[in-house]
């Protein structure tokens, strides 16, 4: 695996953080300067991407780029070339198992808004003649395959995912699925987002950020208080493979995707279903395809990202899928990191892996008095020892897209 | 004058990874128009987007230089190049016109040109490495010509010494000199040029390419040794013309000065053999 996120950049700062509930909320001073009531959100550690022009932009060093790779970008693409050189060297994979008619890779991301309009402005403003040719390249939806398609010189299966906060669980189940019906024998996939204002503040229109001033108390799913999400990017890389390929090559295995299951609510362009029917569904699914009962299940991510009515919708789902059972652990890693839109569902992935690799189940932070609707859960409030043997993740977009993917250790299957 | 400011503030947004030789280059050039500017400009623009190890080939102003095969710049980046002079030159500069331009010193004489409002130089006997590809028995790596230009009884070409040439690393050790040998060489293929270009129209039957040979040469002196990435400006001239044998007479220059210098060289050349026509076979379809 491969990770930029605001909870570090590399698997062991990010699985300490996790297990010490050290989160990386920051009051923002790009929205100190903005109109803005929102003030926090959770950047990236050692990124810049505050200015239209790529040639500005501050990253770590050992991120090498020529100037027509770095044009060619926005800025969820350059997180995104610095995770899949992480998730290549971690992986140990040579060049001809990456660029081979067998690997794929699908990603998710919904392009660059802030980048889509600073190249519009400048064709409407300078005509189109004198735009960049990169423009299109650098930002539309579909610029993270564009980009690490040629980089890496990928030549099996590419696609692009677009369902809100669901995608990057929709481009992990389709990849799985690739594998299953022995399409591909190994798939990069990758999640990203920008992080900058334009991405995160628009939000703000629709009410569901947070707009607390104070980071340790901004983020704070299940929280009776709780007033929006918190904003955040970065970009998550996992390499699947075919279970005799990774075993072949004696890889070091995180865990196993065991399976997923989708579903769309048809009740709102925004609002998820108030009952949580169809994250329920997807969970069931999930389940189903992974040959599993909710008595298997010891920790399950949720998606809650600290909006009133989300959090409340998927405590219902919850419960009607414990249907009473207490043995497992509920918490929202969200309350760590805010919300990383179409990268969530990866992230979180990231996370889950990490916390079965470690022996841990990660605490839902932010919260100082349980919303009664989540009473009955057993949400865990700090970090607890233990060694999951399978993880339900949880993801749900606008539209009513829900997407959940059943996890499992690597030492168990 | 608050324009004049706006304007200047403008340019140096545009500019702002140029060299502060080419902002102020370009201000002036705003207000004066002077062609004389434009080599200052161009060349801080192209040193803009090109990677910074390739850079110092670029302030040694060599106008052989080419944009693709020695500045790495792709079709894109030349858009990139092409849209922030026309923005700052206030000139607007199409696709078409942009075709034949392969080196900087192709696009110092375009925009000289553009600016004086004069028309380009006529083209029509410049010969690309394309065209000479397909006209020459040699081919590389022992093609020693990337470009000519035919000007009645004579033809100017030229090759660059990019320093990548396999023969260099003996020749010699520790220290790449272009070898004499090779300069006598490069001057024979501007005659084969010449010879199977400009000459074989004029015979009936005209020149099998596969079949012009060296026969002799004469008065031959080297002034100097040549050096990466010097580039050889070669000049041959028609001497005499007596079937089947072409007598020329040529010189090289770098930077200006003799270096080479050959008082005959003479080729001899063969017209095609009329091929005999395959006796009838039925056809197939497969």
């Amino acid at each position: 695996m491969g990770m930029v996120t605001c909870l570090g950049h590399d698997p062991k700062t990010v699985a300490d953080n996790l297990a010490n509930m050290r989160h990386g909320i920051r009051l923002w001073e790009s929205l100190a300067m903005a109109q803005s009531p929102v003030k926090v959100a959770a950047p990236l550690p050692h990124y810049k991407t505050d200015s239209k022009d790529p040639e500005d932009w501050e990253f770590p060093e050992k991120v090498k780029l020529r100037l027509e790779q770095l044009r060619a970008l926005s800025p969820h693409g350059l997180y995104a070339l610095h995770a899949m050189a992480d998730a290549i060297a971690d992986a140990g994979l040579q060049k001809h198992e990456i660029s081979n008619p067998r690997t794929g890779l699908f990603t998710a991301s919904p392009g660059s808004v802030r980048q889509v309009h600073h190249h519009l402005d400048r064709m409407l403003r300078a005509g189109p003649m004198r735009c960049s040719p990169l423009g299109i390249i650098a930002s539309i939806a579909g610029t993270l395959s564009f980009n690490l398609a040629a980089f890496h010189q990928i030549q099996g299966s590419s696609s692009g995912f677009v369902s809100a906060c669901a995608s990057s669980g929709h481009a992990l189940g389709f990849a799985c699925d690739e594998l299953m019906l022995g399409r591909q024998d190994r798939m990069f996939v990758v999640g990203a987002e920008d992080f900058t204002l334009e991405n995160i503040l628009p939000f703000a229109a629709m009410r569901v950020l947070s707009l607390s001033t104070d980071p340790d108390r901004a983020s704070r799913p299940f929280d009776r208080n709780r007033d929006g999400f918190v904003g955040t990017g970065g970009a998550v890389v996992l390499v699947l493979e075919r279970a005799s390929v990774a075993h072949a090559r004696g890889a070091e295995i995180y865990g196993y995707m065991d399976g997923w299951g989708q579903s769309t609510d048809g009740y709102h362009v925004a609002a998820s279903h108030p009952e949580g029917e169809g994250l329920l569904r997807a969970m069931k699914i999930a389940l189903a395809a992974a040959g599993k009962t909710v008595e298997d299940v010891d920790y399950i991510n949720a998606h809650a990202t600290s909006t009133q009515h989300g959090d409340a919708s998927e405590c219902r789902a919850l419960k009607a899928l414990l249907a009473g059972h207490k043995h497992l652990a509920i918490s929202s890693t969200k309350g760590l990191t805010g919300h990383a839109l179409s990268l969530s569902s990866i992230m979180e992935t990231a996370f889950c892996l990490l916390a079965m690799k470690h022996g841990f189940l990660p605490g839902s932070a932010g919260i100082e008095e349980i919303d009664p609707i989540a009473e009955d859960l057993p949400i865990i409030t700090t970090t607890r020892e233990g060694h999951p043997r399978t993880i339900l993740s949880n993801s749900s977009g606008f539209g009513g897209a829900n997407v959940s993917i059943v996890l499992s250790p690597a030492s168990q299957a | 004058m608050p324009e004049s400011i706006s304007s200047e503030a403008t340019i140096r947004e545009s500019l702002k990874r140029c060299p502060e030789a080419t902002i102020k280059a370009a201000i002036e050039f705003r207000q004066t128009r002077d062609p004389s500017l434009l080599p200052v400009i161009v060349m801080g623009v192209i040193e803009r987007f090109i990677e910074p190890d390739v850079r110092p080939l670029l302030r040694e102003g060599d106008a052989g230089l080419r944009l693709v095969d020695d500045l790495g710049v792709d079709s894109l980046l030349m858009v990139e190049i092409v849209m922030l002079i026309e923005e700052v030159l206030e000139l607007s500069i199409d696709n078409e016109e942009l075709r034949n331009i392969r080196t900087i010193g192709d696009i110092q004489t375009f925009l000289d040109a553009k600016v004086r409002g004069v028309p380009l130089p006529d083209n029509q006997n410049l010969l690309r490495l394309e065209s000479i590809l397909a006209i020459m028995p040699q081919q590389p790596p022992f093609l020693f010509l990337q470009e000519a230009r035919v000007n009645g009884e004579s033809i100017e070409g030229t090759y660059r010494i990019s320093g990548d040439e396999p023969f260099l690393e003996g020749h010699f050790k520790g220290d790449p000199v272009f070898p004499g040998s090779l300069m006598l060489e490069a001057l024979g293929q501007l005659a084969v040029l010449y010879l199977l270009r400009n000459v074989a129209p004029t015979i009936p039957g005209g020149i099998d390419p596969g079949k012009v040979y060296f026969v002799s040469c004469d008065g031959v002196r080297c002034h100097r040794v040549c050096r990466p990435p010097e580039t050889l400006q070669l000049v041959i001239k028609l001497k005499k013309l007596h079937a089947p044998i072409a007598q020329f007479e040529g010189w090289i220059y770098s930077q200006g000065v003799k270096v080479a210098k050959v008082e005959e060289l003479g080729l001899a050349f063969q017209q095609p053999q009329q091929q005999e026509a395959a006796p009838a076979e039925p056809a197939t379809v497969v």
